[in-house]
């Protein structure tokens, strides 16, 4: 047997927690100006870390000191509350034991704490508290004062509804994880917080309903991310692609949303959420195939509509995925599929294109990629630049010139619009990818290829899962009780069950009397004058 | 286990791309194929006729096809002993592959069904992957195939298509001919109770000025294919043809009338009320009575008053009655001269056998064979219709009656 059928040798394991607490928890000095030169020396003297010595304070009979980080934190707060307090309070007769005696009554903040070693001190000061040192004591008191400039809360970019909130998360993982709390007022609403990254110390919240949300999938999580020991998180999709159940798939296992409200639903489905702080987008798991053809508007809809436009959304996933596919099997393999007189336009159209249907698509798809990538990326003002040069320079003389045919504009013109319809980001990149494999076996074996290809695509579909939860359910295995919220979306009073494969145990949704509106009967139309109809 | 897997799977996969593209054939490597003529020549082989589409002037307006500018068709011929042998020849002329899947129609001249039949014929269009059995199959009536496959045509510009389009629409609101696909050739011919009949097709003017452009230049072209008459078949060769007013009868029995006009003299004056067969239902039926073969025909039809020449009085329900007495008896008189001139010609291509299969299987078997012959070409055939008349169309009383 050649070499590559050999096993890997094993790797040598380092165990996840050795690595994770880095040697420099050494605990603080008891002199003030060796804890000073310590802070000065470890972030190299940087220029946003203030240092204020409060020399002739009356409430400390020694020097004390207090560390911020500009920019991170309110500068109102310090200075208003913080050095004010400090500098006016009256003189104290005997000097107190620890520094939490010495300033806890007089310092008027929510949060403060002890810091007895470093590495706290270091990730307190650095997540925007307040360092209180005061000479002859060996630890230093940790206020909150985060602050500084944010972006404000505003529309979400991705995932526009019409009817909604108007409500989009921020960078600010404390104020995400408030507009969830706004939204569900529940105490059995829990958070767990951790941090990850080596470097980044990226603050990271689960949030779950607890009673709802099945508690081996929470274990699961918790235990994923404690193994995540990176450099660091800058986005909610580095933590992604380290707890995806499978990484070699095209398909995203983990929803992620930039609307509170999606966010609230999915957890009342029993669904987790994951909070990234400096990311918008915050992750929601376990999901499933059909959650990703759903919009937030399809429950404020009558169910009808919504029904309608999820089945829109299907025939989108298919058009965008097959469309360049089916042209180029219908014109290569299966001429007698197409009606004749559409037959000779198209051929009409071909006459004078050089290359084979394939060859033709593929040039197309690919210069549609590219421009779609240059929308992306130009400044905005650029922005219209673009579409003239693809619309006129590719659209109109590629035809004119005969490098391609008309038809084949018209496709990758569907294509892209379907394409950008999806209603998940997510799935449409997936897609996008795909449709290239679908137009190659398209190529090579017409309509038997593309039926292969969908083969494959629905044996991989069916072994993927997120979070041990089968990615096709419930259509595959079969959930009659969830079929009402798939591909269909049954009326909202009809809805009384969670989702079986998340909620566990506790599925009833609805009360045994909440079902479809019915007003009594006696109860008739309203008259126009009260006492008409006596 | 897992890495052999990978491992096979990805020779699986490389199998794709060696495959090349089977069986793949470009739009601009084909040559589309609209029609087929077929002759016999004077030794006796056959003379295939193909009318190629020309996409780009068939569109027309379209850049880089010189929309318009040539015939929105080509046509070639090639001879051969049999029909792959004239196909393969065609090699010689035409550049292309010739795809038959949109080739719908099939044109016979007389002459061979006549001499040779469609038997021979058949079977290459039924057994071949492309061509479909939907195509309808027409015979070319004192005129060659390959005149009509020529004749170039004005509205439709793929003269194919208008002739097939011109089938259906007859057969739709006039009803003297029928949209005859190969597959009911076959049908029929494998079934010994009927025999098949054809639509025949004739062309005005000659087929040397239709092969122009001139001639569709003109608002009248020179030259047009035109529907006439139906040829009736027996044992695969055609042995007559019926005309106007009997080949509807043919069609009447056949129960594929959709609408039609049937005329009623009135006062004197000839065809002077129209009635208009919105709806029929026509059963054909076989009994026996006192031992005797009886062959029935029973037309149940549906229609509105189309037009009257004369005053009458349309609101009186007796007169409707009378009316409708009238037109009985006029559908009654086609359908029996259709089924005295198929009985003439001794072929039962009304299905009266399958009929008498239905009924008396055991009696069948015994009388299978010379059913065309001896016993349909006697048989007593009853017919009857029963006509009603629906609605008078937006008038009762016509304003003639006021005229007067």
């Amino acid at each position: 047997m050649p070499s590559f059928f050999k096993k890997k040798p094993p790797k040598d394991k380092k165990t996840a927690k050795e690595q994770k607490k880095p040697a420099g928890s050494s605990p603080l000095s008891v002199v003030l100006d060796e804890n000073l030169a310590v802070i000065k020396d470890k972030t190299g003297n940087s220029t946003d870390i203030i240092i204020r010595r409060l020399n002739h304070s009356p409430r400390f009979k020694t020097e004390a000191a207090i560390v911020y980080l500009k920019g991170l934190t309110d500068s109102q707060t310090i200075q208003e509350i913080v050095i004010e307090s400090l500098m006016k309070s009256d003189p104290v007769e005997t000097r107190p034991s620890s520094m939490q005696e010495m300033i806890e009554g007089y310092l008027p903040l929510g949060n403060m704490e002890p810091v007895k070693d470093w590495e706290t001190l270091f990730q307190a000061l650095m997540s925007g508290h307040t360092i209180i040192f005061a000479d002859g004591y060996s630890e230093a008191m940790s206020t909150s004062t985060e602050g500084g400039e944010r972006r404000s809360i505003e529309e979400p970019s991705t995932q526009r509804a019409i009817r909604g909130s108007r409500e989009g998360f921020t960078e600010s993982i404390e104020t995400n994880i408030s507009m969830v709390r706004r939204i569900i007022q529940n105490p059995n609403l829990w958070t767990e917080t951790m941090t990850i990254g080596r470097v980044t110390k990226t603050k990271v919240t689960i949030m779950y309903v607890k009673g709802i949300a099945r508690d081996d999938i929470i274990e699961e999580l918790r235990s994923r991310l404690e193994k995540i020991d990176i450099d660091g998180v800058l986005e909610s999709g580095y933590i992604e692609q380290y707890i995806e159940d499978q990484a070699i798939t095209a398909f995203p296992t983990m929803y992620h949303s930039e609307r509170p409200d999606v966010v609230a639903g999915n957890l009342l489905e029993g669904r987790f959420a994951l909070f990234v702080n400096g990311s918008p987008f915050v992750l929601l798991a376990p999901v499933v195939f059909v959650q990703f053809f759903q919009s937030i508007e399809d429950y404020t809809e009558r169910f009808y509509i919504s029904t309608a436009l999820r089945f829109l959304r299907v025939l989108i996933f298919f058009i965008s995925l097959i469309g360049p596919a089916t042209y180029i099997a219908a014109t290569t393999f299966h001429q007698e599929m197409i009606p004749t007189q559409l037959l000779v336009a198209i051929a009409a159209q071909r006459e004078s294109v050089p290359f084979p249907s394939f060859v033709e698509a593929l040039i197309m798809e690919v210069t549609f990629e590219i421009l779609r990538e240059a929308g992306i990326r130009m400044p905005k003002a650029i922005g219209s630049a673009i579409s003239i040069v693809g619309a006129l320079v590719i659209g109109q003389a590629a035809v004119q010139a005969g490098v391609v045919s008309p038809a084949m504009v018209i496709i990758v013109a569907i294509t892209a619009i379907a394409s950008f319809a999806t209603p998940s980001f997510g799935i449409a990149i997936s897609v996008r990818l795909l449709r290239f494999l679908f137009m190659i076996s398209a190529a090579t074996f017409g309509f038997f290829g593309m039926i292969l290809g969908f083969i494959i695509l629905v044996v991989h579909l069916s072994g993927l899962r997120s979070f041990g939860v089968p990615y096709l359910s419930p259509l595959a295995p079969f959930v009659p009780a969830d079929i009402n919220d798939t591909f269909v979306r049954g009326p909202l009073w009809a809805d009384r069950k969670r989702p079986a494969f998340m909620s566990g145990n506790n599925q009833t949704r609805q009360g045994e009397d909440t079902g479809r509106p019915q007003p009594d009967q006696s109860r008739g139309m309203v008259t126009k004058n009260e006492g008409d109809d006596q | 286990m897992k890495r052999y897997m990978a491992v096979f799977l990805l020779l699986i996969m490389s199998l794709t791309f060696l495959s090349g593209c089977w069986s793949k054939k470009e739009l601009n490597d084909l040559a589309l194929v609209s029609a087929v003529g077929l002759d016999l020549d004077k030794q006796g082989r056959f003379v295939g006729t193909f009318q190629f589409i020309n996409p780009g002037n068939v569109t027309g307006g379209f850049q880089g096809g010189g929309g318009g500018q040539g015939n929105a068709v080509s046509v070639y011929s090639s001879k051969g002993d049999n029909m792959d042998e004239v196909s393969r020849r065609m090699s010689t002329k035409v550049s292309r592959n010739l795809y038959y899947a949109h080739a719908n129609l099939v044109v016979i001249s007389d002459e061979l069904a006549k001499k040779k039949g469609v038997l021979p014929i058949l079977d290459a269009f039924d057994r071949d992957a492309t061509f479909r059995n939907t195509a309808t199959i027409v015979i070319a009536h004192h005129v060659k195939a390959a005149d009509l496959v020529k004749t170039l045509t004005a509205i439709d510009k793929i003269p194919a298509n208008k002739m097939i389009k011109l089938l259906r629409f007859s057969e739709r609101v006039w009803g003297g001919t029928m949209n005859v696909m190969i597959m009911d050739v076959i049908r029929d011919l494998t079934d010994d109770g009927k025999q098949p009949v054809i639509s025949g097709f004739n062309l005005k003017g000659s087929g040397e000025t239709g092969k122009t452009t001139q001639s569709i230049m003109q608002t009248t072209p020179e030259s047009a294919p035109q529907i006439g008459g139906l040829a009736l078949f027996k044992g695969g060769k055609l042995t007559g043809w019926l005309y106007g007013s009997q080949a509807r009868g043919v069609v009447w029995t056949l129960n594929k009338i959709k609408k039609t006009d049937i005329n009623l003299s009135k006062k004197g004056k000839k065809e002077a009320i129209a009635f208009e067969v919105i709806r029929q239902n026509t059963k054909i039926s076989a009994f026996k009575i006192d031992g005797e073969t009886h062959l029935k025909v029973k037309v149940d039809t549906e229609g509105n008053i189309g037009e009257t020449k004369v005053p009458v009085n349309l609101k009186d329900p007796m007169v409707i009655k009378q009316l409708e007495d009238g037109f009985e008896k006029v559908i009654e008189k086609e359908i029996t001269s259709a089924i005295t001139a198929a009985q003439k010609k001794k072929t039962d291509i009304f299905g009266f056998g399958d009929a008498v299969h239905r009924s008396q299987p055991k009696t069948w078997k015994r009388i299978s064979d010379k059913w065309d012959d001896t016993y349909f070409a006697k048989a007593k055939v009853e017919v009857e219709a029963d006509a009603f008349v629906r609605r008078t169309a937006l008038r009762n009383n016509s304003f003639l009656s006021d005229v007067e």
